[in-house]
């Protein structure tokens, strides 16, 4: 059997060597269509857009000389001002994600279908749905002349948005948790709310929190971006000094920013680790993203935008 | 021992933790610094809230029309015209970016430092920085769009193909060195052909971003829609902004629904 498996038909020749046997190359239909349809549509773009493609070899150097530009007007005075204005986006950002999590995370419970009933999780999921569907720009942009040229405008904006994003991060951790506290809670004879008390609470709780702060270095992204419409933080001034043409301003508001973010980040990051581990770090590998599913994950690690 | 009641045994509580305690007071104090910063209060937002407002008047006569206006149409165009160019080029180039960002595909040790810092910084600029930056630099057009939208899809397809990257099978890389295949041969017929279904949906994931993205790029004047957007801003003309708001948002729902479920095909 092994020799005709090789090859049917070349088994059973005279020499040692047996002829190497190559698996066929697997056709997909699908991902051909698929490859197609883009090629066309990136064919389309590339001829109808209106822009010179000439222009692009020049980018590169338009690059160049904006950063030498920039570092020539850097003024260190600015400094604290920027700094300052960095911390009133990361303010939003906090605030935005608290707005969030304090509506999310109760909601996430409702939308989780081993604690309620179909009907009811997919209304709640369609209204996260439709939260997370509209860019935090947007939103920025219709509160802006309700609240005026406040940062408050950005916070409910950051807020609005993450009720969505969290809650659809959360109720999948919910809905992967153990059975066996819940039946342990029925049979003592708890009360609905004493089960989500003690059977529920406590397996999800690390993981929410580290999604809360997930959201918040996701947020501190959008923040900062949130002033070109308006809505207040350091997008503001950068905005201006974009519009305005100051340089240097635009290239330190740059490295605030990013300095800023990464800083956060590493400290949000550190923290959120050592809660999923616990106090005797036995789960150290475990990710609360290796939880959910492909399709939430992806979305969960996208990095910062404001869309 | 008969008549005494049977002694229950609770397991002991766990000590509390100083962990948790020193973060949550962190927490509580870090909403207070914060909310005072941006100046929180709940009346401000009940009484916003409770006047009639220009915005919420324009949503109640919203112009659905808007979106098949002329100008409103082309401005859609170049934003679906932007996000394939920018996803396309955007998706080619995070490859071997990728790939040169990890151990496997990338044995030397200071440039893969290096590249993974770049990345690091890549990726801490939100795409609407981006368009500000190219508009500073190349001026205002779809040009700065475009390339804006390639950092911002650098930066997202980086991130997941690094973890993709993680976590393939090392067979097929032993048996490609066994074979004596050089560093590249090796990539390409061990590394790529284990992440290309994952990577060819997070293509599609990445337009989809991509699409929404170039809705706000206008606003700092990097083409798209997003300039009809500022335009009606400025204008404060409410009930076209939020005609057009939610006409490209039903485009989005479609396009995203359908990406979904192609992901799912391809996976």
């Amino acid at each position: 059997m092994t020799a005709a498996a090789t090859r049917p038909g070349g088994g059973g020749s005279a020499t040692d060597r047996r002829p190497v046997v190559l698996p066929d190359r697997a056709r997909d239909n699908f991902r051909l269509g698929l490859s197609l349809l883009f090629a066309i549509l990136l064919v389309w773009s590339w001829w109808s857009v209106d822009l010179k493609w000439s222009r692009l070899l020049e980018a590169p150097a338009d690059m160049w000389r904006l950063a030498r530009v920039m570092a020539r007007n850097i003024e260190l005075s600015e400094l604290g001002e920027l700094i300052g204005l960095m911390w009133d986006s990361i303010s939003m950002a906090w605030v935005g994600t608290l707005i969030g999590g304090v509506f999310a995370l109760p909601l996430a419970f409702l939308a989780a279908e081993n604690l309620v009933g179909r009907p009811v999780a997919w209304v709640v999921r369609q209204l996260f749905n439709v939260f997370r569907a509209v860019p935090e720009v947007i939103l920025a942009l219709l509160f802006v002349p309700v609240f005026g040229l406040s940062p408050m405008a950005g916070v409910l904006a950051l807020g609005l948005h993450s009720i969505g994003s969290l809650g659809k991060l959360c109720f999948e951790i919910i809905e992967n948790i153990q059975r066996g506290p819940i039946e342990a809670a029925d049979a003592v004879g708890a009360t609905r709310l004493q089960r989500l008390r003690w059977g529920v609470i406590p397996q999800v709780a690390p993981e929410l929190t580290s999604f809360l702060l997930y959201r918040f270095e996701i947020n501190i992204r959008a923040s900062s971006v949130l002033g070109i419409v308006g809505a207040g933080g350091i997008g503001t001034k950068l905005a201006e000094s974009i519009r305005f043409k100051e340089f240097g301003t635009a290239g330190l508001a740059l490295i605030v920013v990013v300095v800023g973010t990464i800083a956060v980040d590493t400290v949000s990051g550190a923290i959120r680790r050592r809660i999923v581990a616990g106090p005797d770090r036995s789960s150290d590998d475990i990710d609360p993203l290796d939880q959910l599913s492909p399709e939430a994950r992806i979305e969960a690690e996208t990095p910062g935008s404001a869309s | 021992m008969t008549d005494a009641a049977p002694q229950i045994s609770l397991p002991t509580r766990p000590k509390r933790s100083i962990f948790a305690i020193c973060v949550g007071i962190a927490a509580v104090a870090m909403t207070f610094v914060c909310a005072s910063t941006v100046g929180f209060s709940f009346i401000e937002i009940w009484e916003n809230f409770g006047r009639t407002n220009p915005v919420a008047q324009g949503l109640l006569d919203i112009r659905w029309g808007e979106m098949f206006s002329e100008r409103s149409r082309r401005a859609f165009l170049e934003t679906l015209q932007l996000a394939v160019l920018g996803t396309a080029g955007g998706v080619t180039a995070s490859l071997p970016l990728s790939l040169w960002s990890t151990t496997i595909g990338n044995p030397h040790r200071p440039s893969r430092y290096v590249l993974r810092v770049f990345m690091n910084i890549i990726r801490s600029i939100p795409d609407l920085l981006w368009a500000g930056l190219f508009v500073l630099g190349v001026g205002i057009g779809a040009l700065a769009g475009l390339l804006a939208l390639f950092f911002f899809s650098l930066a997202v397809m980086s991130k997941l193909i690094a973890d993709t990257l993680d976590g393939i099978d090392i067979g097929p890389i032993e048996a490609a060195h066994a074979a004596g295949a050089s560093h590249t041969q090796m990539l390409r017929s061990a590394v790529v052909p284990q992440i290309l279904p994952a990577f060819a949906s997070f293509a599609l994931y990445d337009f989809e971003l991509n699409l929404r993205a170039s809705a706000v790029l206008g606003l700092v004047g990097a083409g798209g829609i997003g300039t009809r957007l500022a335009f009606f801003q400025n204008q404060q003309r409410w009930d076209q902004l939020w005609g057009l708001v939610v006409m490209f948002f039903l485009v989005v729902f479609v396009v995203e629904r359908l990406s979904v479920t192609l992901r799912r095909r391809l996976v």
